[in-house]
């Protein structure tokens, strides 16, 4: 049975291979390979890779250890949905995950009815050069459909921290949000090689840069969400090179958004929309494989498998290399010239792309410096967190202020002092609530006060944006999802800022019967109870928490003992409240009699997360308003 | 001067403005928050370390670990020729045990022991953090394939 199975899905990762070969060729535009047709092609790739990931999801239910990749990555007793999600929780079935989404983009552009034929064909064979290559990569590489001469008869398993129904979902949304980018990869490419790169472009490429944008935002939050309550350090982004790998490719995308916006409007900034676009998609494929192949954790993985690291290389350079050799042949014909106001919308967002690409090369440096070290001097090291926050809040003031400024200027020259005037209730009212809230919670701290006084302006000038009824001023006509999103970013980096001046941490080591506190609140430790579960045995302490003597919640930290693999995990427990978060951790006892418990208050979390889902909404808002009301004046 | 000309004369030295301020404060930002890796090894003949933040990994020797109270605890952090004593207040992970790999962070004292103030240990127990892995095997106490 294995045995079929095993010809049989590489039978069909064979059929795709074929089928992008002769979509491939297709970019050669001649009357010999009319038949199949695109769309022929673009079915036989979808239900070629769509089967055989189907299949790898069934080896995984059934437990079929026949195949390595089961084997070494799932366990029979372990719960349905993690033998499911196991699938995607390794290298192998993770890649063909990627190629499964690489193809779907490919399909649904193939059927989409809104590009010229040429382009559509263009855009595919040039998709389908892609797919062909990561589909080698697969089977002649990191093949998921191995067998193994031995009988075994139980599994490795998954590590217990991938446990959990969040990180389930986490890679999907995220790997949506790469490869979506690699359709606009190869729209930009197809315009360089048309030669139109214009405002049609734009609006054919802007639903799907919005969509992929908003995935991978969807993804990183998630990501950030899972880290927050299942790692129990109390923090939600570390600065972690991982983290910074994702990071990377949504400032890119941010930048790319707006300027695929310009684009529609004015027909300007075509080569730096094109950079960006290859940019954006060279960052997400860094992005998926360096963190993958276990190259940005340590160089030394890098060697142990050179073969993987060096074709994920290979093909970055390759892309970049065709992409801006194409660039310096056509990038003078796509560029035409018209001219926006110096004091005007257009310069605002330009200005903002440079300090997104500021804060790119500050992550990047942080994220590559270490390694570069590693390689060159033989010396690790590592860069403190303070690096980061230090070198972009001041970036961020800047960048929240032309945010706040460019959605009230024109398109054209207008006047700063007007704008200025028109807003002055506005800038009164952000400062009086600034000026309140410092004093109020003793903030004295210039950058951070500046921070949230810009967030204030640019929450409320978006949001009074969008329920304006001042139908004489054409200015702030609604604009739901730039609103919305705009809004979202002031909440989100007023949260961050007040979340790390104001959070607070006690550690005890506590009995149970003892009273402890943090702040005005009491634990009472009332007992500690050992659990089993069908794949671990856990330990769990029961606080009661007490204001003013009346009991407010239950909490119960716990500690899990994993066997397959063997793993210690602790699961923190949290109180959400809308202006802060309670959260407990505990450790494995040091001794037999006491347990050591860390205790968080954690401010603003639940506002953290609704301002990341508001930015998310903006983001798909924007992506199914097919003409976007980017006002005209 | 055209007009459009001025605009994008004015738009060019605004740009490299910017990108000049942003790469000095990066740079500047970067050296003074680099925390370097040392083995004990490593740090013994480098004396001229110490003061300074920076982390410290090795494998956790045999019964070195005590705690003074409940939240303070000593160890010695060994690479199989030379070890370092540290002190750390705190909660020690999961997975911190005796010859287990481990990564300190903190000051190295003049008076040659290791006030950490964070323990970073990973969540699998095979784990070894590759920078100890490296350590070890300079010291040939590396035992792996």
């Amino acid at each position: 049975m294995s045995l079929y199975i095993f010809y049989i899905s590489n039978f069909l990762l064979l059929l795709c291979l074929t089928a992008s070969l002769m979509q491939s060729s297709k970019i050669i535009n001649n009357k010999i390979f009319t038949r199949p047709s695109v769309i022929v092609l673009a079915y036989v790739q979808l239900i070629s890779i769509l089967s055989s990931f189907l299949i790898l999801i069934y080896l995984f239910l059934i437990s079929d250890f026949n195949f390595d990749l089961v084997y070494f990555n799932s366990h029979s007793e372990k719960p349905l949905i993690y033998k499911f999600s196991g699938v995607w929780g390794n290298h192998e079935g993770s890649m063909l995950l990627w190629i499964l989404i690489l193809v779907l983009f490919n399909f649904l552009f193939a059927l989409s009815r809104r590009t010229s034929e040429r382009f559509k064909e263009i855009t595919v064979a040039i998709q389908s050069i892609m797919i062909f290559g990561f589909v080698a990569f697969l089977f002649f590489l990191s093949n998921p459909f191995t067998l193994n001469q031995n009988n075994f008869f139980d599994g490795i398993g998954l590590n217990p921290i991938l446990q959990d129904p969040l990180l389930a979902i986490h890679p999907p949304v995220l790997y949506v949000g790469y490869v979506g980018f690699s359709l606009v990869f190869s729209q930009a490419i197809t315009g360089l090689i048309t030669k139109e790169v214009d405002q049609q472009w734009a609006s054919i490429v802007k639903p799907w840069v919005f969509s992929a944008w908003a995935f991978l935002t969807a993804g990183i939050a998630l990501g950030s969400f899972w880290a927050y309550y299942e790692l129990g350090w109390g923090g939600y982004w570390f600065w972690d090179p991982v983290e910074n790998a994702s990071l990377m490719p949504w400032i890119a995308a941010t930048a790319l958004i707006h300027c695929v916006l310009i684009l529609q409007k004015r027909n300007v900034m075509q080569s730096w929309t094109v950079i960006l676009a290859i940019l954006t998609f060279s960052l997400s494929l860094v992005g998926t494989f360096l963190v993958r192949s276990g190259i940005l954790n340590s160089v030394h993985t890098f060697a142990s498998d050179p073969g993987r690291g060096l074709f994920i290389l290979l093909f970055i350079f390759l892309i970049l290399a065709f992409s801006f050799s194409l660039f310096a042949f056509n990038s003078e014909k796509i560029n035409k010239t018209s001219s926006m106001g110096l004091i005007s919308r257009g310069t605002g967002i330009q200005v903002n792309n440079w300090l997104l690409i500021t804060i790119l090369t500050i992550v990047f440096l942080g994220t590559m410096y270490p390694l570069a070290t590693d390689l060159l001097l033989n010396k690790s090291l590592t860069v403190g967190p303070k690096y980061y926050s230090t070198t972009i809040a001041p970036i961020i003031i800047l960048f929240l202020f032309f945010m706040f400024i460019s959605p009230r200027l024109g398109w054209t020259d207008t006047k700063l002092y007007k704008i200025i005037i028109q807003l002055r209730y506005l800038i009164i009212t952000s400062l009086t609530i600034t000026l309140i809230i410092s004093l109020y919670f003793e903030l004295f701290n210039l950058t951070e006060i500046l921070i949230i006084f810009f967030s204030l302006l640019l929450i409320i000038s978006s949001m009074t944006a969008s329920i304006n009824f001042n139908k004489q001023n054409i200015l702030v006509r609604t604009n739901l999802g730039q609103n919305l999103a705009h809004a979202g970013f002031g909440i989100l980096m007023m949260a961050v800022v007040s979340n790390a001046v104001y959070s607070e941490e006690r550690i005890y080591n506590a009995k149970v019967g003892d009273n402890l506190q943090l702040k005005k609140y009491i634990f009472s430790f009332d007992k500690i109870e050992q659990i089993e579960e069908s794949n671990y045995n856990s330990l769990k302490a029961y606080f009661q928490m007490k204001k003013d003597g009346k009991l407010v919640d239950t909490f119960t930290p716990e500690i899990r003992f994993y066997s397959n693999p063997p793993t210690i995990t602790s699961e923190a427990s949290i109180l959400h409240k809308f202006f802060s978060d309670i959260y407990l951790v505990m450790n494995v006892p040091q001794d037999q009699q006491s347990i050591s418990v860390r205790m968080h208050i954690k401010p603003f979390m639940t506002i953290l997360w609704l301002g990341t889902l508001m930015i998310i909404i903006g983001g798909i808002i924007s992506a199914s308003i097919r003409i976007g009301r980017f006002d005209e004046k | 001067m055209t007009s459009l000309v001025k605009s994008r004369l004015i738009k060019f030295l605004l740009s490299l403005i910017i990108v000049l301020i942003a790469v000095l404060i990066i740079i500047f930002n970067l050296r003074d928050n680099i925390i370097y890796f040392y083995g004990p090894t490593e740090l013994l003949k480098n004396p001229d370390k110490q003061g300074q933040i920076m982390r410290l990994g090795g494998l956790v020797s045999v019964d070195s670990v005590q705690n003074e109270t409940d939240s303070i605890f000593y160890f010695s952090i060994t690479d199989g020729d030379n070890e370092i004593e540290v002190k750390y207040e705190g909660i020690l992970p999961n997975l911190f045990a005796e010859d287990k790999g481990v990564v300190v962070e903190g000051v190295y004292m003049n008076d040659g022991r290791f006030i950490a103030n964070k323990v970073l240990a990973k969540h699998d127990e095979n784990y070894m953090p590759p920078e100890v892995m490296e350590t070890l095997k300079k010291s040939g106490k590396w035992q792996g394939e």
